[in-house]
């Protein structure tokens, strides 16, 4: 039973997440009516399910029902697909996410039995097997033999960003030159504002952690793009990782707008259709990224072997 | 007229270089031109801010050291760091300052290589020695005094690196210790100086004062009452030197509730990996959240807390300017941050002047110090308790942070310093 009432759950927020994808897409605004017809036709499920959705939506502020009947849109345009999918993905702090967040803070060891869990979140089995089934189909975890999961690398520390950006370096600009890479001009024209919007917020507002959203969801839709269907699903995995577990607030506001003005160039690029010169600067961008802090300094030296030092 | 180029030259540690990012953000926004002369080891963190960055050349025997040789360093330093300041003159700073001297004869001929190709119109030095290329270099030299204000000696002023009070009865015994352990890599220094054409230093010094202008970042609520006060007009207060960061919002913990405390021992201080885990247990136990930096070493840890999070870096201001409570090791930086937010101070000094600042928290009543390794768990717990319920502390750095925010020393900075190269930008 408890399954069922999960999967519900997911079923709603993913159709919510259409409804925020769909709005984002038509250009609706605040105060533009939301036929459940329309989105119901649009999702391609009936209205029962579409009414649970934008009830979500509803709690999130995303929507409101009014008296005169129906709901419509309570967030501007450029607030939409940032803000909106920002609050939809805190409703998500589903188990799986809890979990998943746990292990990418230390919490939890790499390899976990069930009944460790089931303790840990005092939740039943039944929810705590659900949430490694939607993790697993991430890829984040894998079954053992008995009764045991094991977490596959997140990045969790520096070392992991920086593995994963030799991965990156290695694939994101072959997923643009591969033949068949095509974007989709309203999402291009999407991301391409909610970038502007966060380049015009004031020295030192930026966040961290939602400049990792639209970094992501820069990079997602660059290998939604890809020709390769292997790069593509590949990248699109990894990105989806790099969204739950990536922890890095060590970048300082120069580097964020830097990184965007970046992101910005490649897409002027890829819309003039030099797609070589646009792999070529997400080479350039992935490697600016790369440059790590220093570990190791100390009062004016490096450290020696000398002396009472050695 | 081309924009006036100056060049910072920070020392290769965070506290020196970050403070010298606020000041260049500073001189930046005011029409200059600001680049830093970098050691090989901070190669790529100028550039962050957007700062143009030159590299010093690595020395033949500095691109040997590995990371193994960190390694051995850091064991072989582990222990030293839990003695007192007068048992470290012989295990820490004398060969720290052996080292220091290296590094300055090491970089000469390429710091003036790179100084006859940037042709700076002044050059801010933020350092613990005199690299005789800026002396000579025919444009004005700005020193910025980023340790605690005990660099600078006086009667009045508890001496250098001593964690001890002006007035103690020890301080002789200290002085002379320091004078015997430091005398060999002093030697060294002044032949090296005569070589380039500057006079000796007294001994125990390294670096004089600028004739041009010195900058120091103590703020007055914690200054000392002099002697022989400093000249006005070659001698200015900053205030502190508060950079701006990317915003920090304090990722949500399992258990999310109550004050914040921050932990940074540092770059360095992160390397005692078994006593911040001995700290974690603590805190595991306390009603609080802990935003803890582990530098470089969080694959050395498991199993944190649900009230604790673990980072390799926080952008320090905005984290600070968040938090009820700031543990740090009396860096000069992050004592100064704490002022400036207005947070109490719980020092616990593993080295150099982090010794004098945790004195003199507890002696201006804007925090508490204690020894890093002669501390129970319930006197932790308690310290921490009575940190963040004292009002009076409470008010009283609320007072001095609306001080410090009000006369902003980043702002003072570069006033002086375009002042003293004779430069004059609009505003």
């Amino acid at each position: 039973m408890q399954k069922v009432r999960s999967n519900t759950r997911q079923n709603h927020l993913k159709l919510a997440r259409q409804i925020v994808d769909f709005i984002a897409e038509q250009g609706l605004t605040e105060g533009d009516h939301l036929p459940e017809s329309r989105l119901s036709e649009a999702c391609g499920v009936s209205r029962t399910p579409v009414r649970s959705a934008l009830k979500v939506l509803e709690n999130e502020e995303i929507v409101q029902r009014r008296a005169e009947g129906g709901y419509f849109v309570s967030l501007a345009p450029e607030k939409i697909a940032v803000d909106g999918l920002a609050r939809l993905e805190e409703v998500e702090a589903s188990l799986a996410a809890r979990i998943l967040n746990d292990r990418a803070e230390r919490r939890i060891t790499d390899v976990q039995s069930i009944s460790a869990l089931v303790r840990r979140y005092d939740v039943p089995r039944s929810a705590v097997l659900n949430a490694l089934k939607i993790l697993s189909a991430d890829g984040v975890v894998t079954q053992l033999p008995g009764r045991s999961w094991a977490f596959q690398p997140i990045l969790d520390t520096p070392n992991a960003i920086d593995e994963s950006l030799a991965f990156r370096l290695a694939l994101e600009a072959q997923a643009i030159t591969a033949p068949g890479f095509k974007m989709d001009s309203q999402k291009t024209g999407l991301l391409r504002q909610q970038m502007e919007t966060f380049l015009q917020s004031s020295d030192g507002s930026m966040s961290a952690v939602a400049f990792l959203h639209l970094d992501c969801a820069f990079h997602s839709f660059i290998a939604e793009s890809s020709g390769n269907r292997f790069a593509k699903g590949a990248l699109l995995a990894h990105h989806r990782l790099r969204l739950t577990t990536q922890k890095d607030h060590t970048i300082p506001d120069f580097r964020l707008r830097q990184s965007l003005e970046e992101h910005l160039d490649i897409l002027d690029s890829l819309e003039r259709s030099q797609h070589q010169l646009a792999a070529d600067q997400m080479i350039l961008h992935l490697r600016r990224s790369q440059i790590r802090r220093p570990q190791t300094v100390n009062r004016g030296i490096l450290p020696r072997m000398r002396g009472a030092v050695g | 007229m081309s924009k006036p180029v100056i060049a910072l030259f920070p020392e290769a540690s965070f506290g020196s270089a970050l403070n010298c990012v606020g000041i260049a953000q500073q001189l930046q926004r005011q029409g200059a031109t600001p680049v830093f002369l970098c050691h090989p080891g901070f190669n790529g963190v100028f550039t962050e801010y957007g700062f143009k960055e030159y590299q010093l050349p690595a020395s033949p025997s500095a691109k040997q050291q590995t990371e193994e040789t960190w390694q051995a360093f850091v064991t072989a330093h582990l222990v030293h760091f839990n003695q007192t300041p007068t048992e470290q003159l012989e295990t820490y700073v004398a060969p720290t300052w052996d080292a220091i001297v290296d590094t300055a004869m090491q970089v000469e001929e390429g710091l003036q290589t790179l100084l006859k190709r940037i042709k700076p119109d002044g050059i801010v030095l933020d350092n613990v020695i005199m690299f005789p290329a800026i002396a000579n270099a025919g444009v004005p030299w700005i020193r910025v005094v980023s340790c605690a204000e005990t660099e600078l000696p006086d009667a009045n002023v508890p001496p250098y690196l001593s964690g001890m009070a002006a007035d103690d009865p020890a301080r002789p015994g200290f002085e002379r210790a320091y004078l015997d352990v430091t005398a060999a890599s002093h030697q060294r220094y002044n032949r090296f100086r005569k070589t380039c054409g500057l006079p000796p230093l007294p001994d125990g010094q390294y670096l004089e004062a600028s004739p041009h202008l010195n900058l120091i970042l103590a703020p007055s609520a914690i200054r000392h009452d002099r002697a022989a006060p400093l000249p006005a007009e070659r001698f200015v207060f900053l205030e502190g030197c508060v950079r701006k960061e990317a915003r920090f919002d304090p990722p949500p913990l399992p258990v999310n509730e109550g004050p914040i405390i921050y932990l940074s021992f540092g770059s360095l201080g992160a390397i005692d990996t078994d006593l911040i885990s001995r700290m974690i247990d603590t805190f595991a136990t306390f009603p609080a959240r802990f935003y803890v930096n582990v530098g470089g070493f969080l694959e050395s840890y498991s199993r944190v807390p649900d009230n604790v999070y673990l980072g390799s870096w926080f952008p320090q201001p905005s984290i600070v300017a968040q938090t009820d409570l700031f543990i740090h090791h009396g860096g000069n930086n992050s004592y100064c941050e704490a002022l400036y937010f207005g947070v109490p101070s719980l020092v616990m000094p593993y080295c150099w002047d982090g010794h004098d600042n945790g004195l003199r928290a507890a002696q201006t009543g804007t925090g508490v110090h204690f020894q890093r390794d002669r501390w129970s768990p319930q006197m932790l717990h308690d310290t921490m308790s009575t940190l963040l319920a004292d009002r009076h502390m409470r008010d009283h750095l609320g007072q001095i942070s609306s001080a410090m925010k009000a006369r902003s020393g980043s702002r003072r900075a570069a006033d002086a310093i375009l002042q003293t190269i004779g430069i004059s930008l609009p505003r």
